[in-house]
């Protein structure tokens, strides 16, 4: 698990940002939403903010 | 505790011990994901306003209207506390068991603290979108015809996307909680924290 930490942050990490990207193309201007464009704008900020703390864990030097 | 918490053989990113390290990292979760959550419009996401929630929970509607800021901060007050509370359940009872049941979680790393956090997010997601919202704010709001929905699926105007973004909230809570709380064996052979960098919180 720990040797395979930065991959897996890495990987979690693009995918939220594809999701987020792919969110705020659909989004439409404001004062218009979209279920869709937000809900894969929320899921990629999860993802995104996932893979930073996953790396943020494995390069603790209390590790 | 001793052996997964104990102060003799386990030392922690904050503080000295496991409930003392729980409660600033709780805290320090709770703000940052409290704070996320007002500026969530920002991403064009709905706002995660949990303050003002908890408040209009406690005074009701109409006080809540016509004192935003005394609701905000009793509703603030309340909040926080909740939020210290889940911490220090995470990190005295969910942390340990997690770690004696789940065997890869087993060995007290900053990653396996991470994923426990992150995972403890998720269940209170589950919590928040299954019960504390439907089963509380979704009657409260009732009278002003703001729906909640099963699950979190119609919130306001609002369908699905509360639901992941109320998931976002959380594990913006989870990953502070799982980085901060990361108790690890205090006999390691390389150099803490604490010591490369000399400044520790204690």
């Amino acid at each position: 698990m720990e040797m395979k930490a930065p991959l897996v942050a890495a990987g979690i990490f693009l995918l939220g940002l594809v999701l987020l990207a792919v969110g705020a193309l659909i989004e439409p201007p404001r004062p218009q939403i979209s279920q869709s464009g937000e809900s894969l704008i929320a899921l990629g900020l999860t993802f995104i903010v996932v893979g930073v703390g996953f790396f943020l864990a494995w390069a603790n030097p209390t590790a | 505790m001793e052996g997964e918490h104990g102060t003799s053989d386990v030392k922690f990113l904050i503080g000295r011990n496991a409930g003392k390290s729980a409660v600033i990292a709780a805290f320090i979760a709770t703000h940052v994901a409290t704070m996320a959550g007002l500026w969530f419009d920002g991403a064009r996401l709905p706002k995660f306003d949990f303050n003002n929630l908890n408040g209009y929970l406690v005074l009701g509607l109409s006080y809540g209207f016509a004192n935003p800021a005394i609701n905000f901060v009793v509703g603030g007050v309340i909040h926080y506390t909740s939020g210290i509370i889940w911490g220090v359940i995470f990190a005295l009872i969910f942390h340990p068991a997690l770690g004696r049941f789940v065997k890869p979680l087993h060995a007290l790393t900053p990653v396996n603290n991470f994923i426990k956090g992150v995972i403890w997010g998720a269940v209170l997601w589950i919590i928040s979108s299954a019960f504390w919202m439907p089963l509380l704010i979704g009657p409260l709001f009732q009278p002003i015809n703001v729906g909640v929905g099963p699950f979190l699926t119609s919130f306001g105007p609002y369908g699905i996307q509360a639901l992941f973004t109320n998931l976002f909230w959380h594990t913006i809570y989870g990953v502070n909680l799982g980085l901060l709380f990361s108790p690890t064996p205090a006999g390691g052979s390389r150099g803490t924290w604490r010591s490369s960098s000399g400044v520790g919180v204690r």
